[in-house]
């Protein structure tokens, strides 16, 4: 009985320094946060209360529908095309036998790429005169105005995201294969089914957690954009490139309302929130290999 | 037929990694181009460490000491990645190996926390910042971060695969707390703790939006946003640009090809 008590005692010794740092740096800004999205404020004197004007006004902000669409251009230039060579890649992966290391080792480097630093390198590959643009013309006869034309800078964006995260969503869509029973895939040989019939029919909806994991991923990193279109576009060309957080830093920090910016926070969130939601209803499926 | 097809299929994903590390290539050999050949050849006529030099050393002069910047960044990262492995690795411990009531919601808050995505807390994260006075200092960017829920969670689930016997027998040998978290918990937990630190060192070193709002001075800058500044303001100067982004670019990659094992199983774990 004692020994419990002790136990407990130091349990909660640990704990409580884990709750009294979350209570400052997480319980304070969450309290804040719905301070602030329910009042008017501009960094000094007391925030006065407004009620839901903030959230309704979101509503009626053409420029948050501008940031809307395109967050849901983005969505669907990047997520089909990121989740498409994901799975070429893991399937190419599978079949290897020599070189996979270093292949493996290619495509997960740009991973770690600093955002900062890819933004700047792109921007120069991308650039008027650089070098793919060289290629194309020396071989093609034409350029193309990959950050500067209104439509296609916010899908160059998405093709640098692409090649920074392919490796590492490949990487999980492979190991979601490599937890298929290969005994599966003989018992289909041996009843005659053809590739074909066999990806669709067993590999693919087996690897249905890691095709969840994913999808789940993209979309939450699609909500998180800011520093490619910061350092490359910053927003334009014709704000087609302005994202939920660029706007939000914006309106913060340059138009000086913090209050606004956190409502547009929540609702940023809420978006993301039902959209992996529904992803969740569409796609997850229970998975056993018996 | 059947080899040729292979070695057609390798060649092909032989190119492909090519493809993908050629921007990382592109920035390496371009920074050690002279100015005037970075866009116009592809193999320089010389190789210069001019760029490097004019970080180093005429950077101050523009107002962006470079070598401090990297030393911040230095600093803030391997601050904040030690403070979460010290303090995950000792409250995970309560969590999965105490036995006492309220444990489990504890645990249950920790899983509530990871629910909320970090940029709906920034601003009001920053309000706290200035309320408490460390607007513009280097504690804005490492005290926020002291402590990570992922980290915890991640700790905690692999101190539960470990079989309470160790730590009885430890208790049987006399062994204080401390010493059963630091020579069984922690040894015993070798790959979350690698996967741990590698994910939170390079989260910290590339963050960009957070040091971007709570720093204003240039000389206490990490390196991301330095070079993010220099590039607004001298975008002409592509060699010095690319030479910082190789410096930029090196720890991490440095840190991943360290941990490149632990890695593979951080992203096969993210399953789970």
């Amino acid at each position: 009985m004692k020994l419990r008590r002790r136990e407990a005692g130091l349990g909660w010794g640990i704990l409580a320094l884990y709750l009294c740092y979350t209570a400052v740096f997480w319980g304070y800004p969450f309290v804040w946060m719905l301070i602030l999205a329910l009042s008017r404020w501009r960094f000094v004197g007391k925030p006065s209360f407004v009620g839901l004007q903030n959230i309704l006004r979101i509503f009626v902000d053409s420029m948050f529908w501008r940031v809307f669409w395109n967050t849901m251009n983005f969505l669907l230039y990047f997520v089909p095309m990121v989740f498409v060579a994901a799975l070429l890649f893991a399937l190419a992966l599978n079949k290897m036998k020599y070189f996979k290391t270093f292949v493996t080792l290619s495509f997960l480097v740009s991973y770690v790429s600093s955002g900062v630093a890819y933004s700047i390198v792109f921007q120069r590959i991308f650039s008027e005169i650089g070098p793919l643009n060289r290629f194309l013309y020396n071989t093609f006869g034409f350029t193309i105005p990959w950050f500067s034309d209104p439509q296609l800078a916010l899908f160059s964006i998405a093709l640098m995201v692409t090649w920074k995260f392919i490796g590492y969503y490949g990487l999980i869509l492979y190991s979601g294969l490599q937890a298929i029973p290969k005994t599966i895939f003989e018992a289909a040989q041996l009843d005659g089914a053809s590739r074909w019939t066999t990806f669709w029919r067993i590999t693919f909806p087996l690897m249905n957690p890691a095709v969840v994991t994913v999808l789940i991923l993209s979309v939450n990193l699609s909500f998180g954009i800011f520093t490619e279109p910061y350092m490359i576009t910053g927003g334009g060309p014709m704000n087609r490139t302005l994202t939920f957080l660029l706007y939000m830093y914006t309106t913060a920090f340059q138009r000086i309302n913090p209050s606004y910016a956190t409502a547009l926070a929540i609702v940023t969130a809420l978006i993301n929130f039902s959209l992996v939601l529904i992803v969740r209803k569409v796609v997850e499926r229970e998975v056993s290999f018996e | 037929m059947k080899r040729f097809k292979t070695v057609l299929f390798h060649t092909i994903m032989l190119f492909l990694a090519f493809l993908w590390l050629y921007p990382y290539l592109w920035l390496f050999v371009s920074s050690f181009k002279p100015s005037a050949e970075i866009f116009t050849k592809v193999v320089p006529s010389r190789f210069t460490l001019d760029h490097y030099r004019f970080i180093f050393t005429m950077a101050e002069k523009m107002k962006r000491p470079f070598l401090r910047a990297f030393m911040n960044s230095l600093f803030i990262t391997t601050t904040v990645t030690f403070s979460v492995l010290l303090t995950s690795t000792i409250v995970a411990y309560a969590l999965a190996k105490l036995r006492f009531r309220g444990r489990g919601a504890v645990f249950n808050f920790v899983l509530f926390q990871m629910l909320f995505p970090g940029f709906m807390f920034i601003i009001p994260l920053f309000v706290l910042i200035r309320n408490m006075g460390l607007y513009n200092t280097y504690a804005a960017m490492i005290v926020p971060f002291l402590m990570s829920s992922w980290g915890l969670f991640m700790l905690t689930q692999s101190y539960r695969s470990i079989p309470q016997d160790y730590i009885e027998a430890a208790k049987i040998d006399g062994a204080s707390t401390f010493w059963i978290i630091f020579r069984v918990m922690v040894p015993l937990s070798k790959n979350t703790i690698s996967i741990v630190s590698l994910f939170t060192f390079i989260g910290v070193w590339d963050n960009f939006l957070w040091p971007l709002m709570v720093v204003k001075d240039y000389s206490k800058m990490p390196l991301s946003v330095l070079l993010a500044t220099f590039n607004h303001a001298y975008a002409a100067y592509v060699g010095p640009l690319l030479a910082g982004s190789v410096i930029q670019t090196i720890p991490m990659v440095l840190i991943f090809l360290v941990f490149r094992k632990q890695f593979l199983q951080g992203i096969a774990l993210s399953l789970k």
